[in-house]
């Protein structure tokens, strides 16, 4: 009690008390599994007489498929439920975490949960010597190239796996939750300790199958610490909010204007919100054999097709959200097909590239796209096939 | 009783709309554009998107409390061309109303210049078919000349999925949870908005049911016919919604289409009182409901009794009313065929 | 001094006729040249629907009539009309004034000059038809204009004045025009009744400038908002209500320069204020009671006076503080009730105490509550609380029923 008092007095101490968990998720089909995590952490935090506590953030709701959302656990050995309260949630969201955990390692490209918001790096809120915990099979430098530089070292966790797409009324258990577990209790013993979890893992699952899931994931973590010279400078702005006196009264905001031109770019979109950081895929358009069917821009509900001199349709990957509609109406087949965000490091026009070099285009599209085809199943919580192309649909020369 | 599009879409009797018939000539432009908060592969979004393209920009629209008033205006910014305003709930129909008749007094005062502007207001199923149920009524009482589209994803899905009721026979929702006594809690079926208001409003000219992207352009029709057949007139879209319905985004547009040809949405018209399916299963083969059911998480729970069900009232609906999906009038009344 | 009414100018006058308090609103309204209203029968307003309507049947005003669904409908109608550009009128009393409550609130969020005639009436339950002023004060957070008329010229005038005062570009607020149900709203005096060209001199055209709805202004209307955003609206908002008060003194200022009705303090009547020893406030028609009972005492030698306010929201507070904390003591007739509110007393009676609480001088002040569901205040009520009034500062309970039938069974038995 008395050092409860004596670290309430002073914010200072008291912050080293703190210790704030994050978790970023797709909204909706990975909202379920999300909030397992942080429930999980709480409870396991309270088998061990800490005190914490959970909570989302408010703003993502309502959640839309896709969307970033962000789940926080707040964890502290000497404060009480009150002053960690005070001290680690006053706001909506949070500034900075000790661990900032992802579940899909698309989104190390950015988030973007609402409009104003900008397009902010997933390791915004790391703290020096911090984590930032990716559920990924890829190696440490294919998301390091994509994460904001920091004046500071911290360090860059992988838990290997796919990213989990529980879905909603049918539920997927695939175990990511008690993985998630092991790997917090590897890379902050400070939050949770092993032994605790693994007891709690135990009997709230009662599965050997669990606890299994839970060993591998603390065995299988991987840790690389990132050098301040690491990562790129991050190429978006953080918007500014005018205060109230700099905007007009009436809660009035100008239409996005009326013009439209054929070619890449040539609609006028909403300038403050972009959506593109809700791609895990991207549509991948094989110009030289299709038919100009127009099938994908009149079932884009994102309107991300630019309709081009040629008949063909440019993608605007600013806006595309990766739905992949487009790729479901094709009526031809690989001419558009849904491949991982993280194969590209930019939004240019594929049609523009295309147009500059078709060939060049078609072979790197290819490269992209690799020789498995992912099939999502119509409820998502059923996972998705994976089928091997066995021949390729060859380069069209475009007809003189 | 049904009559084929091709030949409505002459659109004569409604005043020369200039029908799509052919998707390579749909308007390329967007009234309603990229950058909104909409979850991937949202059909509602499509709603948006092709009314105001079938509307274009002289057109002023209110957009009641819903999925598609939050996410499309996330947090000042806007996705919209034309101009928009936010309505209460239940306030479609009023809102219609109220610029209707503002902007018809202000030009027959000569305080603004004379010319067609279209008024449209948006309610999805919660507000427009529950709440706001009696403002839409009273809105085609009227002799204005304005549009309410009911976009229907199935629940509130803006508050996480709650049940309304247009939300299908069995199906989850967090009103209407699966659990060990009561395997089905959404005991209600879908309440019929469309025939109801057809049949109880003398002065609405047009009602129509539709889903965005199937039949190709008969939705984008459909609203050029409510908007130049004049007075108040109203639209019901069936919209699949992977966030509540739970299915991969990628697939909205199937279910769209498996929901019409199971015979679960009958997609028809009525002008002037007169009944014409604009896709026909009177006279096609209806696939079984359980391929569409079986694709949606939110039917996971479903047991052979419950599809069985199902389809038995979907059968009963196509072959015992007497006109099917529209009045569940049975016995010896005669349609004109 | 409170003004006599003086016609110097006849040219301003179209004509002088016998009129209820809501026929002299219908005839602002006719005169303001309406775009559009909205009617929906309940009593006591609803004659002023009855009589807009029997103008557009006979051609005496152009204006787009709808028959609502009720009150929200009613509302909503008003607000989207007004969001295009025209100029809104709509009006209720009671549960049905609570009924378009959600659309009344947007409508102040919305900022969108629409004004609305509140007959006050008693809310169910039970049902009743007399006056009670808690229906309109029941939006008296949310960012409306509400003015008290107490006679049916003044319905007229404020209604002319509460259009240019809600639709000045500094304000664009929507103003509720309150009068006692009953007493005002059915009782029918001579009203003078402005011509047009005057009207239009005093009222300029309805503007909503960048912020009207039309396809030649292409904007979106009240996006969405997080915490981000919504402080800072809420903070415009707030800038608004503070400067209605400036534009309501010009506004009345021209208005007397147009139709030499002087109402030389906008905000509230005084009537034998400046030597006055016990002022009473009130709002409505119990001022007629109150004003003779003033004369009467005056007779006698008692130094008393009173205070007719007027705008409830903007609260006048400075104003008010300078006049009441000149006198000895203050009484307050509250028609509303405000159960288990500060010490139990009333509106009105809280919000000109915490006025009052910046005040150098703090005269004792006592609460009357009187004439709920229409019951009549007499001029000896007034009287009788006048008296009580003189005694504040002995008073043991500061909240008075006036008018109560107290039976010996009802003394403290519930409950006990």
């Amino acid at each position: 009690m008395a050092t409860i008092l004596k670290t309430a007095e002073n914010s200072e101490v008291s912050e080293q008390a703190v210790r704030r968990f994050e978790v970023n998720y797709r909204g909706i089909f990975q909202k379920t599994l999300a909030y397992r995590i942080t429930k999980d952490l709480v409870y396991v935090a309270h088998s061990e007489g800490k005190t914490a506590f959970s909570n989302g953030r408010y703003s993502d709701d309502p959640q839309r498929n896709g969307v970033p959302c962000a789940n926080f656990a707040f964890f502290s050995n000497e404060l009480s439920e009150e002053e960690l309260e005070a001290f680690a949630s006053a706001k909506m969201d949070i500034d900075r975490a000790d661990i900032v955990s992802v579940l899909d390692d698309t989104m190390v490209k950015g988030l973007e949960p609402w409009g104003h918001y900008g397009i902010r790096p997933i390791n915004e809120k790391v703290i020096p010597g911090g984590t930032l915990l990716v559920v990924s099979k890829r190696n440490p430098e294919d998301l390091i190239r994509f994460l904001e530089r920091k004046p500071f070292s911290y360090r860059l966790a992988i838990l290997p796996g796919d990213a989990s797409f529980a879905g909603l009324w049918y539920y997927r258990d695939d175990n990511t939750d008690v993985r998630m577990l092991g790997a917090i209790a590897k890379v902050a013993p400070e939050l949770i300790n092993f032994e605790k979890t693994r007891e709690y893992v135990r009997k709230t699952y009662k599965t050997d199958e669990k606890i299994r899931a839970f060993q591998e994931a603390y065995d299988s973590v991987s840790f690389t610490e990132v050098t301040p010279n690491q990562g790129i400078e991050w190429p978006y702005p953080k918007p500014v909010l005018p205060a109230w006196n700099e905007f007009e009264e009436g809660i009035v905001v100008k239409a996005v204007p009326n013009e439209f031109k054929m070619g890449p770019r040539g609609l006028a979109r909403n300038p403050n919100y972009k959506r593109g950081t809700s791609k895990t895929q991207r549509p991948v358009v094989r110009f030289d054999i299709c038919t100009k069917c127009t099938l994908c821009w009149y079932d884009c509900p994102d309107e991300c097709f630019d309709p081009t001199p040629d008949g063909l349709y440019d993608v605007n990957y600013e806006y595309c959200t990766g739905c992949g509609r487009c790729a479901e109406v094709c009526p031809v087949n690989d001419c558009i097909v849904m491949v991982d965000e993280l194969n590209f490091s930019d939004n240019n026009s594929p049609w523009e590239s295309y147009k500059k070099d078709p060939l060049a285009y078609t072979k790197m599209a290819e490269e992209k796209k690799g020789k498995g085809r992912m099939m999502p199943s119509f409820v998502t919580g059923k996972g998705e096939k994976t089928t091997e192309i066995t021949k390729e649909v060859p380069f069209k020369e475009a007809k003189k | 009783m049904t009559t084929e599009v091709t030949e409505i879409e002459k659109g004569k009797e409604f005043g020369d709309p200039k029908l799509y018939n052919n998707v390579h000539k749909i308007d390329l432009q967007e009234y309603y554009s990229s950058g909104h908060r909409t979850c991937q592969g949202c059909e509602s979004a499509l709603v948006m998107r092709d009314f105001i393209k079938a509307s274009g920009p002289r057109t002023v629209v209110t957009g009641a409390t819903g999925c598609m008033y939050v996410a499309n205006t996330s947090y000042m910014t806007t996705p919209w061309v034309v101009p928009w305003m936010h309505t209460q709930l239940g306030g479609g129909g009023a809102s219609a109303i109220g610029m209707a008749a503002g902007l018809r007094a202000l030009m027959r005062k000569g305080k603004i210049a004379k010319e067609k502007i279209n008024v449209i207001n948006f309610s999805g199923d919660l507000g427009g078919g529950d709440m706001g149920l009696g403002g839409i009524s009273n809105a085609l009482q009227t002799d204005y000349d304005l549009l309410v589209i009911m976009y229907d994803n199935e629940s509130a899905a803006n508050t996480d999925i709650q049940a309304t009721n247009l939300t299908p026979y069995g199906a989850q929702t967090t009103f209407t949870p699966t659990g060990s006594k009561e395997r089905i809690m959404q005991k209600r079926w879908k309440k019929n908005v469309a025939p109801m208001l057809a049949i109880g409003h003398p002065n609405c000219k047009y009602v129509a049911t539709a889903c965005a992207t199937f039949p190709p352009m008969d939705y984008m029709n459909k609203v050029k016919k409510a908007l130049s057949i004049g007075g108040p007139t109203f639209i019901h879209t069936l919209d699949p919604c992977p966030k509540g319905w739970d299915y991969h985004p990628r697939y909205s547009g199937d279910l769209g289409q498996l929901a019409i040809n199971t015979g679960i949405w009958p997609v028809y018209e009525i002008v002037r009182g007169e009944v014409r399916y604009t896709y026909d299963m009177t006279s096609k083969k209806r696939t079984p409901v359980r391929e569409y059911l079986e694709k949606q998480g939110r039917f996971s729970h479903f047991k052979d009794e419950d599809y069985q069900f199902f389809q038995e009232t979907v059968d009963e609906m196509w072959e015992e009313w007497e006109i099917p999906g529209i009045a569940p009038v049975k016995g010896t009344l005669k349609v004109r065929k | 001094m409170a003004t006599e009414t003086v016609l110097k100018d006849k040219s301003v006058w179209e004509s002088e006729e016998l009129l209820t308090g809501t026929d002299a609103v219908a005839q602002a309204v006719r005169l303001a040249d309406v775009d559009v209203f909205a009617a929906y029968p309940i009593r006591p307003y609803t004659g002023v629907m009855d009589r807009l309507a029997k103008f557009i049947a006979d051609g005496k005003f152009d204006s787009e009539y709808i028959i609502a669904d009720g009150e929200h409908s009613q509302f909503e109608i008003a607000k989207h009309a007004s969001s295009v550009g025209a100029r809104a009128f709509a009006g209720s009393s009671g549960t049905g004034w609570l009924f378009a409550t959600e659309a009344l609130a947007a409508t102040a969020t919305d900022r969108l000059p629409v004004l609305a005639l509140v007959g006050n009436r008693a809310l169910d339950d039970p049902g009743a038809f007399g006056v009670e002023h808690n229906d309109a004060m029941l939006v008296r957070d949310l960012g409306w204009l509400i003015v008290w008329a107490s006679t049916a010229q003044e319905a007229l005038d404020t209604t002319l004045i509460g259009y240019r005062v809600a639709e000045d570009p500094k304000v664009r607020m929507p103003c509720a025009v309150a009068m006692d149900g009953g007493y005002l709203t059915h009782s029918q005096h001579m009203v003078k009744v402005p011509t047009k060209e005057a009207v239009n001199r005093f009222l300029p055209p309805y503007d909503l400038g960048s912020r009207r709805m039309h396809p030649d202004n292409p904007i979106s209307i009240a996006p969405q908002v997080n915490e981000d955003w919504g402080m800072e609206i809420r903070r415009q908002n707030w800038e608004a209500a503070k400067r209605a008060v400036g534009v309501i003194r010009k506004a009345y200022q021209e208005f007397e320069e147009i139709f030499h009705i002087g109402y030389d303090n906008p905000f509230f009547e005084e009537f034998m204020t400046e030597d006055a020893e016990t002022i009473m406030v009130g709002m409505g028609t119990v001022t007629s009671a109150a004003k003779t009972a003033v004369k009467q005492m005056r007779k006698k030698g008692d130094k008393v006076g009173y205070v007719k306010l007027r705008w409830f929201r903007p609260f006048p507070s400075e104003d008010l503080r300078n006049v009441l904390s000149k006198a000895a003591n203050v009484g307050v007739i509250d028609r509303d009730f405000a159960h288990g509110g500060p010490d139990d007393a009333g509106v009105l009676f809280n919000d000109i105490r915490a006025a009052m609480y910046r005040s150098k001088t703090k005269p004792p002040m006592i609460d009357f509550i009187a004439g709920l569901a229409g019951r009549e205040i007499s001029i000896e009520d007034v009287v009788e609380m006048y008296h009580k009034t003189e005694k504040a500062e002995d008073q043991e309970n500061i909240v008075n029923w006036v008018r109560v039938r107290e039976g010996k069974a009802s003394k403290g038995k519930i409950g006990e």
